[in-house]
């Protein structure tokens, strides 16, 4: 670290933020690499190192001893104010050095409300904000992330994504980008377009012309060249069993938001809820054995001293081979004194041999998601939760002494009516209701349900891709009407700012269009908006009218089903008719069955996968 | 068998032995508080696999005391940890292990039964490099001067309010001298409990006194290092 960064450490809060120096972090020999990379978290240290993907790459990247990978995150708003006044540019985490000389900065997208941190970060950085203003000494910026698959809000501002998992794609890109250095044919604009024509899952936006329809919508994504492909397929791994592990942490000092090991079990869900995009965009299915995940465990135990292995998943109940795994886990954590804890129960598999294995049983809280307050609406978004799954969840849960649970739903789904929200108030009733009639619950003390509710968001690649969300008026109004139909002390209501909500349909579903808004929210200074305290809902509202953007034509608008969506250009293996099937069944309120039961063909399974549950492929 | 279950086989002991670890905590590491020291440590220890008495309660943790706090901000040479063992294990074995899960600028100096009592600890010594800007002999003398004839006093915040405390009953002695440059100052400070003062707090002190490093901070700026632990005659060295 230079002289100059750590003089401005003793005057900023949380200076271990930005310190580094952490056990495990990697350094490398700087001119004995080949290719420089940063790779980019847009929010804080804190929440930036508790990403597992971030670990992933980072690890995989650095496996490569060419490449010397190197974590980078936003600096607090202190931070960034002594940058500017004593013109320091943003920096690497592990050298120290101005990231504006790397080769390559991955900035990973996790959710929309970071767009405006990326723009800072660049700014910060002092690398132009738009691929079409970069030179050729300035890095290649590469996105990635659950928010690439609708690359095109913040199209102009990145080189190119990375669409999928970047376990293997990331290194090929660079693979690519120093044989490109190497043999002198490296130009910007030749390393992208070999990129795009020979690196699957490689997205670059330049190269590809947008036309528009007089109303506003797409008329065609058309690539500028034939070796450009028209879509561009996702990156899987297909055997998890093999794909890289990090088992070498870095342990930051001052406290990640998530503190403890993460063991990713498998990835995809066979649920198919159709407002949730992670169950979509992540198929196929694909599990990692109990005995390599035994192992990792241990490994990860002995290499890092955490005292809590958090089993992480989209829907943990739902791994097949959950008994042996926590069996065999249970006989080393134990005496070791780890606990282990599950991130999402699903009420239909909750059970108490479950419960009594993991570390939630030291707080008295469980978490349940039913969604929707009615078994009508439940079946719309494909649920498949039953009243009576979750009254037996919640059974289980008071007779092992708990006595607070917290239900997760959302306003303005598909479909819903008054009744859909008054049933998430009975809903919730019924819950204390069941804890006064259980025999064993715990004596002596009163029940807390806590109904958290957020707004549907109607995202890319889901059944509901196409759904207008409700405007504000009405989500304001559906939320007060929740809240009136609560009368119990017992129940606390609390629910999401549907302003926020707003903002983040409109990035998630937006067309290139949008890049002259957040170009213009850079400008004004815009940084931390998934942070309640520097999000402004009014400051939105006027760049959206500086640069005539009419938010709702993004947020509040039906699209069409036959419409060219702006995220088309991506394939994610599941097919858009498969989308649209889902979507008819959801307004006739039928339910899909889970991947292991039958397939519904969604068309995830012709991109390959060991250990997938999908009967079409015989596992 | 993994590193971290070998402990399982050592011979018990037949009460928990309480071993004292000193250890530095200087360059990068200066910037972590001691909350995230301590959360760091009981992962090291784990990992270390050592074999760690774990207190007999409803929630088993192990024991972990530190000596006197460290601020954000400042190195030291002379940190102390005490902490708890129920199995057989050497001293050189304790150190070397836990040295392999630590890197350089947080690493441990010595490990060795503990004999005195956190308590005895009265002064500590500390050394400061200031880089500033005007850094000439007039400048030390100034401060030489400030550190002797007083008053030099610094805003205390306490629970019942701010106070003004004066550093010069705090100190114990002093040496100030002008080297390459920087302006050098060895202090030794009251470190005891009640009577503990902020390394941090003489520099407060100097900077509104004598004007020391009210320039860009870029440029100009200081070091202090913690180098010992000293008892009530303010010469001998704890350990």
């Amino acid at each position: 670290m230079n002289e100059k960064i750590s003089s401005i450490l003793k005057s900023v809060e949380k200076p271990g933020r930005y310190s580094g120096g952490e056990y495990g972090a990697i350094i490398k020999e700087k001119d004995a690499v080949k290719a420089r990379f940063a790779f980019c978290f847009p929010d804080t240290y804190e929440i930036g190192m508790s990403n597992l993907g971030m670990r992933i790459l980072y690890g995989a990247l650095n496996r490569e001893p060419d490449i010397w990978c190197e974590r980078m995150f936003a600096p607090w708003v202190d931070m960034q104010q002594k940058m500017r006044e004593y013109d320091v540019p943003l920096w690497a985490h592990e050298s120290g050095d101005p990231v504006k000389d790397f080769d390559i900065l991955g900035i990973t997208l996790q959710y929309e409300m970071c767009y405006t941190t990326v723009l800072q970060v660049l700014k910060l950085s002092h690398i132009p904000l738009t691929a079409a203003a970069r030179g050729e000494d300035d890095p290649i910026v590469i996105g990635g992330g659950p928010c690439a698959y609708n690359p095109e809000p913040v199209a102009d501002f990145f080189d190119c994504f990375s669409i999928g998992e970047g376990e293997d794609n990331l290194v090929e890109f660079t693979k690519l980008y120093i044989s490109m250095k190497e043999d002198g044919s490296y130009t910007r604009a030749a390393f992208l377009r070999r990129a795009a024509a020979t690196v699957k899952g490689i997205y670059v936006p330049s190269l590809y012309d947008v036309s528009y329809h007089d109303d506003g919508t797409i008329a065609a994504i058309t690539p500028k060249y034939e070796d450009v492909p028209k879509q561009v397929e996702k990156c899987i791994i297909a055997d998890m069993d093999k794909a890289f592990f990090p088992d070498k942490v870095v342990m930051p000092y001052i406290e990640a938001v998530h503190d403890r090991i993460m063991l990713e079990v498998y990835r995809g869900c066979i649920r198919g809820c159709r407002f949730c995009q992670a169950g979509m965009i992540y198929r196929p299915v694909r599990e990692k054995s109990h005995e390599v995940l035994n192992a990792q465990a241990r490994c990860l135990y002995d290499n890092t001293g955490y005292e809590e292995i958090s089993l992480t998943s989209l829907s943990i109940s739902d791994y097949t081979e959950l008994e042996p795994l926590t069996r065999s886990l249970l006989e080393w954590t134990d005496k070791n004194m780890v606990s282990l804890s599950l991130p999402s129960l699903r009420v239909d598999s909750f059970s108490r041999e479950l419960m009594d294995r993991i570390a939630s049983v030291r707080t008295s809280s469980l978490t349940f998601a039913p969604e929707a307050g009615t078994q009508r609406l439940r079946d719309v978004i494909n649920k498949n939760v039953r009243e009576e799954d979750l009254m037996r969840a919640v059974n289980v849960a008071f007779a092992g002494g708990k006595t607070n649970v917290k239900l997760y739903f959302m306003n303005g789904l598909p479909t819903e009516t008054s009744e859909d929200i008054e049933g998430i108030a009975t809903l919730a009733q019924s819950v204390v209701h069941e804890y006064y009639r259980n025999k064993e619950r715990p004596k002596g003390r009163s029940p807390q349900v806590t109904i958290s509710v957020s707004c549907f968001i109607p995202k890319p690649f889901t059944p509901f891709q196409w759904e207008a969300q409700d405007t504000m008026e009405m989500l304001r109004e559906k939320q007060e009407y929740l809240y009136d139909k609560i009368t119990d002390r017992k129940v606390r209501y609390t629910h999401h700012d549907a302003r926020v909500s707003h903002i983040e349909a409109v990035l998630a579903r937006g067309n290139r269009k949008l890049c002259r808004a957040l170009a213009l929210a850079a400008e004004r200074g815009f940084c931390f908006d998934a942070w309640d305290e520097f999000f402004d809902y009014d400051k939105w509202l006027s760049v959206f009218a500086d640069t005539g953007i009419d938010p709702a034509f993004f947020a509040n608008r039906q699209m069409g089903l036959d419409e060219v969506l702006p995220w088309d250009v991506i394939d994610i293996g599941v097919s858009k008719e498969f989308l649209k099937r889902e979507r008819a069944r959801a307004y006739e309120a039928a339910t899909t069955p889970s991947c292991r039961e039958a397939c519904a063909g969604c068309g995830a399974n012709r991109l390959g996968g060991e250990r997938t549950p999908c009967p079409k492929r015989g596992n | 068998m993994k590193q971290n279950d070998v402990k399982f086989t050592l011979p018990l002991l037949d009460a928990p032995r309480t071993l004292r670890v000193r250890f530095r905590k200087v360059g990068n590491l200066q910037y972590i508080s001691h909350l995230d020291l301590q959360r760091t440590f009981s992962r090291v220890l784990v990992r270390a696999g050592l074999p760690l008495w774990y207190t007999k309660g409803f929630n088993p943790h192990i024991k972990m005391v530190f000596g006197m706090p460290l601020p954000v901000g400042s190195e030291s040479e002379c940190e102390f940890l005490d902490i708890r063992i129920e199995r057989e294990m050497s001293e050189a074995e304790v150190m070397a292990r836990l040295n392999a899960e630590l890197t350089d600028e947080l690493s441990v100096t010595a490990v060795y039964p503990a004999m005195r009592k956190f308590s005895e600890i009265a002064y500590a010594e500390y050394l400061y490099t200031v880089v500033t800007a005007g850094a000439d002999e007039a400048l030390a003398d100034r401060v030489r001067e400030a550190l002797t004839t007083g008053p030099l006093t610094v805003v205390k915040k306490t629970k019942s309010g701010e106070k003004e405390v004066n550093i010069l009953e705090a100190l114990h002695r002093t040496d100030v001298r002008l080297e390459n440059g920087a302006i050098v100052i060895e202090a030794v400070l009251a470190a005891g409990e009640g009577k503990y003062l902020s390394p941090e707090a003489l520099i407060t002190a100097l900077r509104e006194k004598t004007g020391i490093l009210s320039g860009d901070p870029t440029v100009e700026h200081y070091r202090i290092l913690r180098r010992r632990a000293l008892l009530a005659d303010g010469v001998s060295t704890f350990s």
